[in-house]
């Protein structure tokens, strides 16, 4: 925990500087998981503040504030589910509206600016999102919590108030899923 | 850049990490907390609007029931308040002179045919 109980409490009870601080806490974590979970920075802050505007509405529904990390998170993958429904729905959208040579333009603005190393990393995170296309919104951030993120069985358990073993039997679909696409699609 | 040997499921695995060390925890905008703030006034306000108008509405609501309730409860004098069949029968044939126990008049004309 990055915070003690009683500032949980503090901040349940609408302390607003109480509920600062646990934004202060928590806000670099949350941005981390989201930048990994949804794969486009630009949007990150955004679903982030999301996720504490979720918070804040809601801080009173906690019954126990032991359970606030996994609760937490819980907000940070259905805003991130949330987030990654709508992208979809907007994505054809986002393709036409540029021109062929906007595209190009965009492309070669960016190999002029972007050093080696982040060009790497950017074709890393765009084919892990490639792959992660093949899976749904839900099993993808599924699939993220437990590979990238790193979160155990029973750690996820608690996120998505699901049995361990439901967890693993969609964990193990989606991921055989990715498999089949990582082996189509490796460069 | 993209792990190579090992088997596919290896390789994937390897592929996650990558993936996580391309995607470290960014640097908050200094604009976060204020942003957060002004969103989190934005929408207290309009929920407190819209639970005014609910309260408006509901306050509204009981001030027509409890009108229509005085106003039922008030006895009126009705004319033509409905009646049972029988007391409307009564009505229209008093028990004093009924019809069907009055005089027979009988028409002698139409014997002599």
């Amino acid at each position: 925990m990055l915070v003690d109980f009683e500032l949980i409490k503090r901040a349940q009870k609408g302390d607003s500087a109480a509920f600062n601080e646990i934004v202060l806490a928590y806000r670099k974590r949350i941005l981390g998981k989201i930048t990994r979970l949804i794969a486009r920075p630009e949007d990150v802050e955004d679903v982030a503040q999301e996720v504490f505007l979720r918070l804040y509405f809601s801080l009173d529904q906690l019954r126990t504030p032991e359970v606030f990390e996994p609760w937490l998170y819980r907000l940070t993958v259905n805003a991130a589910y949330d987030h990654l429904r709508k992208q979809r729905r907007r994505q054809e959208f986002r393709i036409s509206d540029l021109s062929e040579q906007q595209v190009m333009m965009a492309d070669a603005a960016a190999g002029g600016k972007v050093e080696r190393d982040e060009q790497q990393q950017k074709k890393i995170r765009e084919f892990v999102d490639s792959l992660l296309s093949e899976v749904s919104e839900s099993d993808r951030i599924l699939l993220m919590m437990k590979e990238v993120e790193g979160l155990s069985l029973k750690e996820l358990e608690k996120v998505y108030d699901v049995n361990e073993n439901a967890l693993k039997v969609r964990l193990f679909r989606a991921r055989q899923r990715v498999l089949k696409a990582f082996g189509s699609k490796e460069p | 850049m993209f792990p190579k040997g090992g088997t596919n499921e290896e390789r994937l695995d390897a592929l996650f990490r990558a993936y996580g060390e391309a995607c470290p925890d960014p640097d908050p905008s200094p604009n976060f907390m204020p942003n957060l703030w002004q969103r989190i006034e934005s929408r207290q306000t309009y929920a407190f609007s819209f639970r005014r108008m609910a309260g408006a509405f509901v306050t509204a609501a009981l001030a027509l029931s409890l009108a229509l309730g005085v106003y039922m409860a008030v006895p009126h004098n009705q004319p033509y308040a409905p009646q049972s069949y029988i007391e409307a029968l009564a009505d229209s044939q008093p028990l004093d002179a009924p019809e069907i126990v009055g005089t027979v008049s009988l028409d002698l004309s139409e014997s002599s045919h």
